[in-house]
């Protein structure tokens, strides 16, 4: 330990402090602009400069490490009027736009003014004029504004490994930009403007909106994926302004991606319905919430208990869907369904993953489908003396930091991945020194998709050749986790398909489910419209919510209190930011119920008590931020699963994930609808060439069982002879339903 | 006491009293005999405000919020929004003269110089919706303090002219 004396205070800190860092151990606030603590130091500024007993020159705080009896002084006549000039040089070409700057009143280049007290001209002021550019669909660049900081480029570079955007040119004709002025090649993650100190880089979803003085903020976990992101909604009145990072705050340590940052704008999309329906012999007609719960529970009453069944979607709450368990109790049923199974529980945390020396990811592109975790994966890769071992179809982003990155179709790459898990058991392949890594290291960490169960079940032969992996299943849905652990994911999607299309359920009741774009689940159309009994609740009027007899309008993740249950098995705590005039899932429930003859509380806190008493792996859970202890990743061993693609054709046809689109809420978003509004065919260059398509050009997709219009997209990502679409559109998941990988014919 | 004979014959104390009295009997009265005449408005009035319009005839204001936020009354209420090339947009700026204390910190606060405290001061109406104005009211307000010819002007003017007849 060292000892550092600043400002007459004596601090004890560990070798390789920064004076920042001991400043702040000391209580002592040294302003500064470029510095970020989840960054390198850089020390491009100078506004942290301070002064040391016995030295001539002054230092840069956030780059000097103490050294053992160091005196500093922060705060003097000289300090100020250097920081002050180190300011005001700034302003020389700063354009004084503050009225019109979106970063106006949290803007740390406004702060710093004001705190050294520059009031005055002093130089002749040059601002630039360059025009605002716009070819960003998410975040607008004015590099005017920019002071050069470059924590933009250090973001893009050490946390989101991308390097989009770099200095160019040097001394006074330096800018932020793309080498010869070529478009943003950009994930929208928007890591860039979460730490853009002025009005650079601004989110173009909150442009001009609001000002910031006029937000209020609530605290809250992002719901739109299951990385379980902290984040602030920022709101005025009833509208949701922006939903923005907690710097440094939460398991994504402030980081967020393009569907958090750039895609709430559902939340106040006037597409929202207010007024619930019923529909009778076709004739759809406007009722209130609680006319149509009565409606609901009236029928339910008159019903066969056991042909009633429920669904629930892992978008709604730990607290409403253990409300829906307590409901199928009510009712008398065990017809409880969800799109979650609970062969597969969270077994890792973030941290995990960080502190990981050798990863290997399984067949999923983890960076689109949970871009959190990928930047975890991407700290683990990027380590000294780590490794990563990636096998995906196409090229993801971790290309770049992986090791070993292995391509193919489907069926050679399940093959491949088949000879790395034998590896471990000591066959000698071309995996050998891969599986060797795995093996020797410290904490090795297997990523994996918790939905394809080829791959689950190579995960689970890779621990049991190596007990020390710890498993990673990457689930798609904010609640994922926590609906199984309620008891939703028993009963298999087959069982449901089965009653439905038998006639053996008379009433589903799904809540947040839009049946009509789940793979597996979507060819139930049909059978679901002829049901004597459909009730969807929904903030949208789905695809689903259409065929219903009765729809609910309810609130979204932002407008109700409870818990979210993310990947790795942490209960984060929703609150409640917004009021739509929509109730919540659990109102509904309870008014259902109470039809039926049962009180169950709405209260997210008397929910949880009860949760605590009834449900044994959340008996003493932290709900603000605990794991659950599971007991195991795999509740029960799996059998081995065969990787086939059905049909025949020339293409292998697979399933993307999509940094855009994580399930039905995203899909109502005008912004990333703009980016990315209908299902687009990934075609590798050389088949592209091969068949002379061009980007754009619509093509017939054919298969067995299924045929399809579509846009291609030429990605020189993709692998020659494999083509690619999202799952979960309503065009797509028809397709997805005859199988995870098909073959598939182009027609032009 | 002795007293002057000069002064008890002449009242000379009673003129000396009134003299200031006879001063103004001959000048210029101060008071205006409102509402037949009208009153002047002093340089620094604070009346209903305006706002600038540059040449073209759009509005100075660039939709800061700085009103908005300064205003003790909460009187001023503001929509922006992103147009369509990129560009700063009012959506809504909406002054409500039933709220409005006259206090001028939004003249005060305004970086871009367009919003004024204008000459007007009758904003007597009958329904309370009336009192709400708009971007388009403040700007034709400016147009109206630059030519001179407040509301009350026309008012006063009218019952001078009803006097005479």
């Amino acid at each position: 330990m060292l000892t550092v004396k600043i400002n007459g205070k004596e601090v004890e800190v560990p070798q390789g402090t920064t004076i920042l860092d001991a400043a702040k151990e000391a209580g002592v606030h040294i302003p500064v602009l470029c510095h970020d603590s989840r960054l390198n130091p850089f020390g491009a500024c100078r506004v942290c400069l301070v002064e040391q007993v016995g030295m001539p020159k002054l230092q840069a705080a956030c780059t000097t490490p103490v050294t053992d009896k160091m005196e500093l002084i922060t705060e003097s006549e000289k300090l100020s009027r250097v920081r002050k000039t180190a300011i005001e040089l700034l302003l020389i070409n700063h354009p004084l736009d503050c009225p019109v700057c979106d970063k106006g009143g949290e803007c740390t280049l406004q702060d710093l003014t004001y705190e050294v007290g520059v009031t005055k001209v002093r130089f002749d002021a040059v601002p630039n004029d360059t025009p605002v550019d716009h070819t960003n669909p998410f975040i607008e660049r004015d590099i005017d504004r920019c002071v050069l900081c470059g924590r933009c480029v250090r973001i893009c570079d050490e946390v989101v490994n991308i390097q989009a955007i770099s200095f160019l040119n040097r001394g006074t004709d330096t800018q932020i930009g793309t080498s010869f002025d070529q478009p943003w090649n950009c994930e929208y993650c928007g890591q860039c403007i979460s730490v853009c100190p002025v009005g650079s880089l601004n989110n173009r979803v909150y442009l001009f909106k609001n000002r910031p003085w006029n937000l209020e903020s609530e605290k809250t976990v992002c719901g739109l994926c299951s990385c379980g992101c902290t984040v602030s909604i920022d709101y005025e009145g009833n509208e949701v302004f922006r939903m923005n990072e907690m710097p440094e705050e939460g398991v994504n340590h402030g980081y967020m991606c393009a569907k958090g940052r750039f895609g709430f704008d559902f939340m106040n999309s006037v597409k929202r319905e207010t007024e619930a329906q019923i529909t009778v012999g076709g004739e759809a007609k406007k009722a209130s919430v609680t006319e149509a719960v009565e409606y609901a529970s009236e029928k339910l009453k008159a019903m066969n208990t056991d042909s009633v069944a429920i669904v629930v979607s892992p978008r709604i709450t730990n607290e409403e869907a253990f409300l829906a368990k307590k409901l199928a109790d009510a009712i008398g049923t065990k017809n409880i369904f969800s799109t979650e199974t609970d062969a597969i529980m969270p077994g890792a945390t973030y941290e995990d993953v960080e502190n990981s020396d050798a990863v290997a990811v399984l067949n999923i592109n983890v960076t689109e489908s949970n871009p959190i975790l990928g930047l975890a994966v991407r700290v683990a890769a990027r380590k000294e003396g780590s490794s990563l071992i990636t096998f995906y179809p196409s090229e993801t982003a971790l290309k770049r930091v992986t090791t070993k990155f292995v391509t193919g179709n489907p069926v050679e790459l399940a093959a491949d991945m088949e000879k790395f898990c034998a590896a471990f058991a000591g066959a000698e392949n071309e995996f050998t020194a891969d599986a060797k890594r795995l093996l020797d290291a410290e904490n090795p960490v297997v990523v994996f998709d918790a939905y394809n169960m080829a791959d689950a079940y190579i995960a689970q032969e890779i621990q049991k050749a190596c007990s020390k992996v710890k498993l990673v299943p990457a689930k798609a849905k904010n609640n994922s986790a926590g609906v199984v652990d309620m008891g939703f994911g028993v009963n298999a999607p087959e069982d449901f398909a089965k009653g439905v299309e038998t006639g053996k359920f008379k009433a589903v009741i799904s809540f947040g489910e839009n049946i009509a774009v789940r793979t597996g689940w979507s060819k139930l159309t049909g059978a679901l419209s002829k049901l004597e009994l459909l009730m969807v609740t929904d903030p949208f009027m789905s695809d689903t919510a259409k065929l219903a007899n009765v729809y609910v309008p309810v609130a979204t993740f932002a407008e109700k209190s409870g818990s979210f249950t993310n990947l790795e098995g942490r209960v984060q705590l929703v609150s409640k930011a917004v009021d739509k005039g929509v109730v919540s899932d659990a109102e509904i429930i309870s008014g259902l119920a109470k039809g039926l003859g049962t009180e169950l509380p709405t209260d997210a806190y008397a929910v949880r008590k009860l949760i605590e008493k009834e449900v044994k792996l959340y008996a003493d859970v932290q709900w603000d931020g605990g794991t659950v202890a599971y007991p195991s990743v795999f509740k029960t061993e799996l059998a081995k699963v065969a990787t086939t693609a059905a049909g025949s054709g020339k293409f292998y046809l697979y399933p993307a994930s999509l940094r855009l689109h994580s399930g039905s809420y995203t899909r109502w978003s005008p912004d990333l609808a703009k980016v990315y509004g209908a299902p687009v065919l990934d075609v590798s260059v050389e088949d592209a060439k091969e068949m002379g398509l061009n980007k754009d050009d619509k093509v017939k997709l054919k298969g067995d069982g299924f045929t399809g219009e579509f846009v291609v997209e030429i990605n020189k990502q993709v692998t020659k002879g494999c083509i690619s679409l999202p799952e979960d559109f309503v065009e797509t998941a028809d397709i997805f339903s005859n199988g995870r990988y098909l073959k598939a014919e182009i027609i032009k | 006491m002795r007293r002057n004979i000069f002064e008890t014959i002449f009242f000379s104390e009673i003129l000396k009293g009134l003299s200031i009295t006879l001063g103004y009997m001959f000048t210029k009265p101060v008071t205006y005999k409102y509402p037949y005449e009208a009153t002047p408005i002093q340089d620094r009035f604070r009346g209903v405000q305006y706002i600038k319009t540059n040449e073209d005839g759009s509005t100075k204001c660039v939709g800061c919020y700085l009103c908005q936020k300064v205003c003790p009354s909460e009187c001023i209420h503001i929509e922006t929004d992103c147009g369509p090339k990129g560009e700063r947009l009012i959506r809504k700026y909406e002054l409500d003269l039933s709220r409005c204390i006259y206090c001028g910190y939004c003249e005060e606060v305004c970086p871009v110089d367009a919003i004024h405290m204008g000459c007007e001061w009758n904003t007597v109406d009958n329904t309370r919706d009336n009192y709400v104005i708009n971007m388009k009211t403040l700007s034709q307000n400016y147009k109206d303090n630059v030519a001179g010819n407040w509301k009350n002007k026309h008012l006063k003017k009218k019952l001078v002219e009803g006097v005479q007849q």
